[in-house]
């Protein structure tokens, strides 16, 4: 029961069962998916936005759109908190009924609605001022998701084995734009050259006594030297870690790296979109796209292929740690972490996303060139990212290490040496496999978060430009969202992070599917297979929130507050609960809008067609 | 329509479904992108050639004929465009 292929059969049989009994079910009888009626592709086309387009084209593009480190930090930390089986249990009953649901549904929402955005549908169907808290929420939603990704990012580069990579895809990244868009090259040689070339940059990382992981220790240790004795500038508290390892140290090299990280995002964020962000996105799709293609052949092989007699496909892990997860490393600090709700805000992505169906209302829907598309790509991408989640779950259950602790540093290798050893099954030696992991893993993060806080600059703009022009400014509105990221960052409370960002993307899925119910209830149709994980959700993630911020109450203001070199930890933290309470203050106001509006339709009779040559009025 | 909708099938199928995934997984995204800048920068030659059709006289309607036969075939898309509610969460797409 316990290793890789059990794991696999019981994913593929969730995706058959799923797909083909239960979402084609509400597709044709719900939905009614009609290839006959004009999409606003069709409608619409104005040959950008909105442009019919094939639907393995756009399975591709919705698939690479909603993958990113989500369903793999989800899977690693659950597992690490509650054992490897209740994040497998999540992640296959998640996407069965509710992930692929509210991915579908948003496509569906927005096609049937003109291909308008999620809170411009809000807006006509909900309430007008929905639609403006919807606007502060994503804010606040994609600042939690840059500090968890910026701590994730910052984390991996201070590992010596990791940075050569990373610098060689911004490097590659510029030449590729360059080549492609002036030089007018050739895509296919392009892509040689800079893949190619940000491998090989891996590859001379790789190794631990290496020359260029030598030079990159050294560099640390003289960035850390600023800061004697240990380089580190503040100390905060880790309460998932055992007792006595608790004090954590944010060292110089590890705000040096995540200054780094802005760089990389600044460049992404200010540049033509052109001339850096894409081209990186464009390699670190190859980069990723063949680890995790090969990684996961891998892990269907490894049950009969035995590397150096060595087995990687069974799981090392515990099944099965408790419902309040490891509470004897929790005890000591107070923290509590029960498995409802945390778990299912943990493990977001891979079961069900908010972020899926804020893309797949304005990116997606505009290009599906027939209903029928609908499910194959919107269900059919969801499936797909659970699989992704499911790999993770995999390589963080076949890894040998200890259980209970959810450091970042920790986490990641443990992903890094369980994909190792996938890619061990083909030969490729432990040692360069883990440094493709993380690299793979760090192309991941790096990539959606500069474009993050391309959204963040954009959305500042609009929310308080009108208020504060300088707010229109993008080199400020860039600088405005780094600086609230680094606090967040250097408070040290990286699971609460996560933890809240994952209860506040389950909640924009919420928001969504509750837009989907009241739609299907407005249009007198059945809404039970939206309403039902819309209440889980709704009520699930506002309960993870509240115990967040019990957690950082007891963790972190108890005992931090008032300690001399603790001040920016307890500030981060301070921030990190205000936002929690206005991300609950904004859902609960959705909500009770979203409910008041279902009545309304509720009331409201079936319009019936006049009968022919029946005047009315 | 139909003639040109015929699906290869066999393993020519297999490999252009496989092909279309991977351009739509590795460079869609760029070329949306490409075609976003253009219909900028063509938006924004139109808006200045053509604005009083939305009420922003910019050039003399002179000119405005003069160029009027080229700019024909995109003037719809164009007010499309122009015209259509924008909100945050478009950047997104």
């Amino acid at each position: 029961m316990n290793n890789t292929l059990v794991a696999i059969v019981i994913g593929i049989v969730a995706i058959f069962v799923g797909y083909n009994f239960y979402a084609r079910r509400i597709d044709r009888l719900v939905i009614q998916a009609d290839p006959k009626r004009a999409t606003p592709a069709k409608m619409y086309m104005d040959g950008v936005d909105f442009m019919p387009t094939s639907r393995n084209v756009l399975y591709g593009y919705h698939f690479k759109s909603i993958a990113a480190a989500g369903p793999i930090v989800g899977a690693i930390t659950a597992a690490a908190l509650w054992g490897w089986f209740p994040s497998l249990v999540w992640l296959v009953l998640g996407v069965m009924f509710m992930g692929w649901a509210s991915d579908y549904s948003a496509i569906a929402l927005s096609v049937r609605n003109d291909g308008n955005s999620l809170s411009a549908i809000a807006h006509k169907l909900i309430h007008p001022r929905t639609r403006q808290v919807l606007f502060v929420f994503i804010f606040f939603y994609l600042l939690l998701v840059a500090g968890a990704f910026g701590t994730l990012v910052a984390t991996t580069l201070n590992n010596p084995i990791v940075p050569l990579g990373i610098i060689a895809l911004g490097v590659f990244g510029m030449l590729a734009g360059q080549l492609l868009y002036r030089a007018k090259l050739d895509l296919i040689l392009v892509t040689l050259i800079a893949v190619g070339g940000t491998l090989l940059a891996v590859l001379l990382n790789a190794s631990a006594t290496g020359a260029v992981a030598t030079a990159f220790k050294n560099f640390n240790a003289w960035l850390n030297g600023f800061a004697p004795p240990k380089g580190a500038l503040i100390t905060v508290l880790d309460p998932t870690r055992p007792a006595g390892q608790q004090d954590v140290a944010i060292t110089v090299s590890l705000v040096f790296w995540l200054l780094f990280m802005f760089a990389f995002c600044y460049l992404g964020a200010i540049l033509p979109i052109w001339r850096y962000a894409q081209p990186v996105n464009y390699i670190g799709f190859w980069i990723t796209a063949l680890t995790v293609v090969v990684a996961g052949l891998g892990a269907i092989l490894a049950f009969w292929i035995k590397p150096g007699g060595h087995d990687v496909s069974t799981f090392t892990i515990p099944t099965f740690v408790g419902f309040g997860g490891p509470t004897k490393v929790l005890a000591v600090s107070g923290a509590i972490q029960p498995l409802w709700p945390m778990l299912f805000v943990t493990i977001a992505c891979g079961a069900i996303s908010g972020w899926h169906a804020l893309i797949g209302s304005v990116g997606t829907a505009r290009q599906i060139e027939s209903e029928e598309d609908m499910l194959p790509v919107g269900g059919g991408a969801m499936f797909s990212e659970f699989t992704l989640g499911l790999l993770s779950l995999l390589a963080v259950s076949v890894a040998v290490t200890t259980a209970g602790t959810t450091s970042t540093a920790v986490a990641i290798g443990r992903f890094a040496d369980g994909i190792a050893g996938f890619l061990n099954v083909f030969g490729i030696s432990k040692v360069y496999g883990s440094a493709i992991a993380r690299a793979a893993f760090v192309v991941i993060v790096i990539t959606v978060t500069q474009l993050l806080f391309r959204i963040m600059r954009v959305t500042l703009a609009e929310w308080l430009g009108d208020r504060a022009p300088i707010f229109r400014n993008q080199h400020v509105g860039t600088l405005i969202s780094m600086a609230a990221t680094t606090l967040l960052v250097v408070s040290g409370t990286w699971i609460y992070i996560w933890q809240l960002f994952g209860a506040s993307n389950q909640l924009m899925a919420s928001l969504s599917l509750l837009v989907v119910t009241v739609w299907l209830v407005a249009t007198h149709r059945n809404a039970t297979y939206a309403a039902l994980p819309t209440v889980f959700m709704y009520v699930t993630t506002m309960a993870a929130t509240l115990v967040t911020g019990y957690n950082l109450w007891v963790t972190i203001f108890t005992k931090q507050l008032g300690k001399a070199g603790h001040e920016i930890a307890v500030v981060g933290s301070f921030l990190t609960v205000a936002i929690a309470a206005l991300l609950f203050v904004a859902a609960l106001l959705i909500a009770v809008d979203g409910v008041r509006a279902i009545r309304r339709y509720r009331r409201q009779p079936i319009a019936t067609a006049p009968e022919p040559g029946r005047v009315t009025a | 329509m139909e003639s040109e909708k015929k699906k290869k099938r066999g393993l020519f199928g297999v490999f252009g479904t496989a092909k279309e995934v991977m351009y739509g997984m590795a460079s869609h995204d760029m070329s949306r992108t490409a075609l976003r800048t253009r219909a900028s920068m063509e938006h924004l030659f139109i808006l200045i050639t053509m604005g009083d059709l939305l009420g922003v006289p910019i050039l003399p309607p002179y000119y405005s004929l003069r160029l009027m036969p080229y700019v024909v075939p995109q003037i719809s898309t164009w007010k499309r465009r122009m015209l259509r509610e924008r909100d945050l969460t478009d950047v997104l797409g």
